[in-house]
């Protein structure tokens, strides 16, 4: 299933070469959407069966008869998802700038935004996995609940700090962009750890 | 006198319009067998779910070796083991690492050996290294029933712990029933063929229309099944 993620990666990556080996536009303006896109699409099927398949395997119950706190799954679950996450957009990062001959920027900054912004929507895709792990059309649901929030939060941010540096700005100009994303990871992370308890209640 | 190590007053438990459970009272104590019967449908594993603290119930009271159960009550959990008809067990992963992730959650000591005694016990030390997923329902149930009393827990809810269990296989789960008992194990067990454990229960409870309309425990038992026929034909006009 791992592998599938990456492939999707390369596939969406493959298809906006395409597009632009047709119709002309400056890379450097849409270097930073293009990757979040892939970031994005391919990291979220990778979230719709973190709590659905306990669910479907009956494993859920397991979890629950066991001495553990609910929290303690919940950041099980989200450190693993950021594992195979992380590791999914390091490999689209290096296609990328194999697919597309843009300017490689300040690479340490470009790394920091992608890890914090990745934090983010994770974590909060993994809540949005547990609340809707028991319902008939998850892998809709998740998309659908987590698309809104994110975009007015953590994607402008992300995406415009991204942009930036790939127009040659260094991190103390995207300052402001990386508070506000911290912002919003640490706001998740507590959301996560506050309501694991009541979402995974049967 | 054996102490009392689950006592349950007025447990209610609904989903949304449904109520299933309306009063349930009852009172378990150290080393009793108590099997719950009733209709299909009727909360049997609802109330299992709710004495085993995996479902917390509307309202009532739940007392299990004497601590008052809440939603942070985590460490009585240690003295619980439940199987279920669904065996909490990973497909991807194989027996042996089932066991193993299931040692880690309860901090199991010297987890290797009680893995490897464990295994051989139910038959199964052959397959360790196999997945779970290529196994058949008789050894998912076999290993199900491992990870139960794998911590060894003092209280052990059995939900239909026969069923796709061949002869031998039974007559396995009778005998490590019988050892834990011996042992001063406690087991609550919902089945649905009586001739199973008639003669390893000492008290039966009837489960009908959210409450726990009888209960018979030693001499009393031979009455259960003229109860019991009562009940279904009061259930059914």
């Amino acid at each position: 299933m791992i592998n599938s993620y990456f492939i999707l990666s390369l596939m969406i990556l493959a298809s906006f070469r395409f597009v632009f080996s047709i119709v002309d536009f400056s890379l450097t303006d849409l270097a930073s959407p293009i990757l979040w896109i892939t970031f994005f699409f391919a990291g979220l099927f990778s979230l719709s069966p973190t709590y659905k398949r306990e669910v479907e395997q009956g494993t859920k119950d397991g979890l629950m008869i066991a001495p553990i706190s609910l929290s303690s799954v919940f950041f099980g679950k989200l450190m693993s998802n950021l594992l195979v996450i992380i590791c999914l957009e390091m490999f689209s990062l290096v296609i990328f700038f194999v697919f597309f001959p843009v300017q490689i920027p300040d690479i340490t900054a470009l790394l920091f935004l992608i890890i914090i912004g990745t934090i983010g929507y994770v974590t909060l895709g993994n809540v949005i996995s547990a609340i809707s792990a028991n319902l008939k059309q998850s892998e809709i649901m998740i998309p659908v609940l987590l698309v809104p929030v994110l975009l007015f939060t953590i994607i402008m941010s992300t995406v415009s700090a991204t942009s930036l540096i790939f127009s040659g700005a260094n991190i103390i100009v995207v300052l402001d962009e990386i508070k506000f994303i911290l912002a919003f990871d640490f706001a998740f992370l507590a959301l996560g750890y506050l309501l694991i308890d009541y979402i995974l209640e049967p | 006198m054996r102490d009392e190590i689950l006592f349950a007053k007025n447990i209610a438990k609904s989903f949304g319009a449904l109520n299933v459970l309306n009063s349930i009272n009852l009172s378990i104590k150290r080393g009793d067998r108590y099997t719950l019967f009733g209709s299909n449908g009727v909360g049997k594993t609802t109330l299992v779910k709710i004495l085993s603290t995996i479902m917390p119930a509307d309202s009532g009271e739940l007392i299990l070796f004497g601590k008052k159960i809440n939603r942070r009550v985590k460490d009585i959990k240690n003295f619980i083991g439940f199987m279920s008809h669904e065996s909490f067990l990973y497909n991807e992963l194989t027996a042996w690492e089932n066991l193993n992730f299931y040692a880690d959650l309860y901090s199991i000591n010297e987890k290797e050996k009680k893995i490897e005694d464990i295994l051989k016990e139910i038959g199964l030390f052959h397959r360790s290294y196999d997945r779970v997923g290529t196994f058949s329902r008789g050894m998912r149930q076999r290993l199900s029933l491992a990870r139960a009393i794998l911590h060894s827990p003092e209280l052990i809810f059995l939900d239909e712990p026969y069923a796709g269990l061949d002869i031998k296989a039974q007559k396995m789960l009778n005998d490590i029933i019988r050892r834990l008992n011996n042992e001063g194990k406690t087991f609550f067990f919902i089945i649905h063929n009586i001739a199973e454990v008639f003669n390893i229960t000492n008290k039966i409870g009837i489960l009908s229309q959210g409450k726990i309309v009888y209960e018979f425990e030693g001499d009393e038992k031979k009455n259960f099944t003229d109860k019991y026929q009562e009940v279904i034909r009061r259930e059914t006009n």
